[in-house]
């Protein structure tokens, strides 16, 4: 059943490639996948990439930029997929009372076409000297949702249950472990007991999502962000306790759960993961290691987990003749750690170091397989500015903006309104160090407000380093 | 950083405070002022030779030298003080010549001297440059960022470049993309005109080597073609040329190109089509001028190598292919790359 599931799936990517390759020879496309855990910073990140690029900003270490003559959004290619309202974010973060763009709730997708001067007399004269770059942005819960595709419902199962166990989450999952063990997989389907086993299972992963704790593998995405799915019975299943090798005949509350598991798997995962994931050119992953330092080592290692596992789905390598006909891999990958403007300049080494050990598995694939890797420390609108404070005769490297209201440093509680300069602890030297609890309250990064625009550009960190690596080469 | 880890701190800026003039409270906040792993690359190959501890020729040579300026001197004295003794006139006419001859020949040595110091100080600059990007490292970066600004401060050839390095002066960047940055705005155009003066020395061997009419007499055409180029390639770079330093520019160039094998098989094979080949068949002068231009580039490219302050990763770095082109196409005008 596997084999032929992993059969069909080669097939579908293959018969896409071959129509991607048709596609690509009369308009080369660019698929770059921006892929991140939500609050991650996607949308932000795919805002500063199209206003940077459409309005021509300073970006030093984006070679090809000079060669780019015209940047602008065109429709995008699937009809079916609303479009990314750049425009509507755009006003958000601009206007007035500046803020952030919300959650995203719902899959959009966008196309920037780069028309630029080619070289060569070849290129000149017989290629269009257009790239169209699309990108997807998606609620970033629903790429947990990608390793239960290798998963049946009892490794699953066993999986979360065992995980609820250990602190912290074990205080949280107090309220679904009791209904938990007064279920039984063997009795008679329950539909009431599936609907009520279904919320508190959600309410379980909702606050595990907290601030506090600050958890990240949390699947399966949808129960966080149900996007247009909310109410419908492919979300009404939870894990439940099942032994291995028994059967559960139809009718029972195991058999139940499994299918809709399964129906959810096969209807909601695949999908989003072959229409959106299954083909892409190049990849950035952004990781928010800032909050999960803030929340503590617990909120580190399940990080990695996630990341290990979500990165496990993906197609790396480096591509050849046969990969350029039936479904390209993706041959360039690089790890932001995201909101490095929260930290002063002198301290995103250590912040690289530690993301380095969170993707280690991750990184270690991709080199393996030929992909070209990278990490950096990334800030796609940096919201502060550098400061020294001089204090009892020391010098402490501090970041200043404005913080958002209702952030909380010390006894300090800001008001959204006034300017501060925040020093937020040092990291780490080591990166093992953030795994092993010597980290325990030592820092504590603070959310700014959007930064006003100056000289009608973002300011940014690294986002030209970043483009540069991602698109470059595709303009020569 | 110490071990202890320091505490997460705010400092709230009232808005009172921000328009208070200095001095300000305690604690004080001093903003920082705002304005509007690759490839690695190696520093060219220069075999360090052998020191040897004693020698007797550089004894022989300095002596001798000493007796020549003693009996120079000595010389010049009598000569001022017979001068003096047959008019006054004549005696303090002889005494000023004799005081601006000196005063040239101080001139010169302590031209000399600087020669050699900026010959140092790029190869100093060189080995800081790879060391910041081979390492990522902030200290080294910002050496070479200063140095070099201040090396190329006052030519008008780089202010453009210079001026548009300093635009990002603020934004962060890791230390070794800032020196790329550097070398990508500033060097980038001394390379082109670098590119132009090896071109064009080469094409002037050919013609020279293809006209003149005796052998020997195009070994010295094309040995003073050649010590021009490197003049005009140091000074390019920032060097200040002397003969003293051009002498070692020299000496590193063919070390250099005695390491990296210069004599590399496939070039070889193009001197053999070209001298012996078509060309040699249309014209032995000819071909042997074409061979000579070739080994012109060769040097010329090897000597900027050595001279350009920021090494340059292999891939980026000019094949001898690219000027051997512009090289046959000679008679035409130069093509601006």
């Amino acid at each position: 059943m596997v084999k032929l599931q992993k059969v069909l799936d080669g097939g579908r990517i293959a018969a896409a490639g071959l129509k991607d390759f048709a596609a690509g020879l009369v308009n080369p496309t660019l698929r770059l996948g921006v892929t991140g855990l939500s609050r991650s910073g996607k949308t932000v990140f795919i805002i500063a990439l199209v206003h940077a690029l459409a309005k021509g900003a300073r970006l030093p270490l984006f070679e090809a930029k000079g060669r780019i003559t015209r940047a602008y959004l065109e429709p995008q290619p699937d009809d079916d997929l609303p479009r990314f309202s750049y425009e509507d974010h755009l006003a958000r973060l601009t206007a007035n009372e500046r803020a952030w763009p919300e959650s995203t709730k719902r899959i959009s997708q966008l196309r920037l076409t780069l028309e630029y001067e080619p070289r060569g007399i070849f290129a000149r004269n017989f290629q269009s000297g257009k790239l169209h770059v699309d990108i997807v942005d998606y609620p970033g819960e629903w790429l947990l949702d990608l390793p239960l595709m290798q998963m049946t419902y009892l490794q699953w199962s066993a999986e979360t249950i065992a995980a609820s166990h250990k602190e912290p989450r074990a205080t949280i999952a107090e309220a679904w472990s009791k209904h938990l063990a007064s279920l039984n997989a063997g009795a008679p389907a329950n539909e009431l007991d599936a609907v009520k086993a279904a919320e508190l299972f959600t309410a379980y992963l909702a606050a595990c999502r907290k601030d506090e704790v600050s958890l990240s593998s949390l699947p399966p995405g949808r129960f966080l962000m149900p996007g247009d799915m909310a109410g419908s019975p492919l979300l009404t299943f939870a894990p439940l306790n099942m032994s291995p090798g028994q059967d559960y005949p139809k009718g029972t509350m195991g058999e139940l759960m499994e299918r809709r598991y399964n129906s959810y798997v096969n209807k909601v995962v695949r999908p989003f993961f072959f229409g959106h994931f299954a083909r892409l050119d190049r990849q950035i992953v952004l990781v928010d290691m800032l909050s999960a330092l803030n929340a503590g080592t617990a909120a580190v290692q399940d990080l990695k987990t996630a990341l290990t596992q979500v990165m496990a789905c993906f197609r790396l390598g480096a591509n050849s003749i046969i990969s350029d006909l039936f479904g390209r891999k993706i041959d360039r990958i690089l790890f932001a750690a995201t909101k490095a403007d929260l930290l002063h300049q002198t301290s995103h080494d250590r912040l690289e170091n530690i993301l380095r050990m969170i993707v280690d598995d991750a990184s270690t694939r991709a080199e393996f397989s030929g992909a070209k890797i990278e990490v950096a420390a990334l800030a796609a609108i940096r919201a502060t500015r550098e400061a020294k404070v001089h204090q009892k005769g020391e010098d402490l490297p501090c970041i200043a903006g404005v913080p958002q209201a209702g952030e909380v440093l010390g006894n300090i509680t800001f008001d959204g309104i006034r300017e501060a300069a925040i020093f937020p602890g040092d990291l780490p030297p080591t990166a093992a160090q953030a795994l092993d609890g010597t980290l325990q309250g030592q820092l504590k990064f603070v959310r700014f407000r959007p930064p006003p625009m100056k000289d009608k550009e973002f300011p940014h960190i690294r986002l030209d380093r970043t483009l540069d690596f991602l698109l470059g080469d595709r303009f020569s | 950083m110490t071990d202890s880890y320091r505490k997460p701190t705010a400092f709230v800026l009232d808005d009172e405070e921000k328009n208070k003039p200095k001095p300000r409270a305690k604690p004080s906040i001093e903003f920082e002022i705002e304005n509007s792993k690759g490839e690695l690359v190696a520093l060219p190959d220069i075999p360090i030779g052998a020191r040897r501890k004693f020698r007797w020729g550089f004894i022989l040579v300095s002596a001798l030298g000493a007796l020549v300026s003693l009996w120079a001197g000595f010389a010049i004295t009598t000569l001022v003080e017979d001068f003096f003794a047959r008019s006054r006139m004549l005696g303090w006419l002889t005494l000023g010549v004799a005081a601006l001859a000196a005063l040239a020949a101080l001139a010169i040595i302590f031209r000399e001297i600087w020669g050699l110091l900026r010959l140092k100080r790029i190869e100093y600059i060189q080995l800081l440059s790879t060391r910041a990007i081979n390492l990522d490292e902030k200290t080294a970066s910002d050496e070479t960022i200063a140095s070099l600004q201040s090396l190329y401060a006052n030519r008008h050839d780089t202010k453009w470049g210079m001026t548009s390095f300093n635009d990002h002066g603020n934004d962060i960047m890791d230390p070794r993309d800032r020196v790329k940055l550097f070398d990508r705005l500033v060097l980038k155009s001394l390379d082109e005109e670098s590119h132009r003066i090896i071109a064009r020395r080469s094409r002037r061997v050919t013609l020279l080597t293809t006209v003149t009419p005796a052998a020997a007499l195009d070994i010295l055409f094309v040995a003073a073609q050649n010590l021009r180029m490197l003049r005009e390639l140091a000074e390019l770079y920032g060097g200040r040329p002397s003969t003293l330093s051009t002498l070692k520019l020299a000496r590193m160039v063919v070390s250099h190109l005695a390491v990296t094998g210069g004599l590399a098989l496939s070039d070889n094979l193009i001197q053999h089509v070209v001298g012996k080949g078509v060309l040699g068949r249309l014209s032995a002068r000819f071909g042997e001028g074409a061979v000579n231009g070739i080994m012109t580039s060769r040097i010329g490219l090897a000597a900027r190598d050595v001279c350009r302050p920021i090494p340059q990763p292999d891939s980026k770095k000019e094949s001898l292919g690219s000027l051997l082109r512009e090289l046959v196409r000679f008679g035409e005008t130069p093509p601006t790359p």
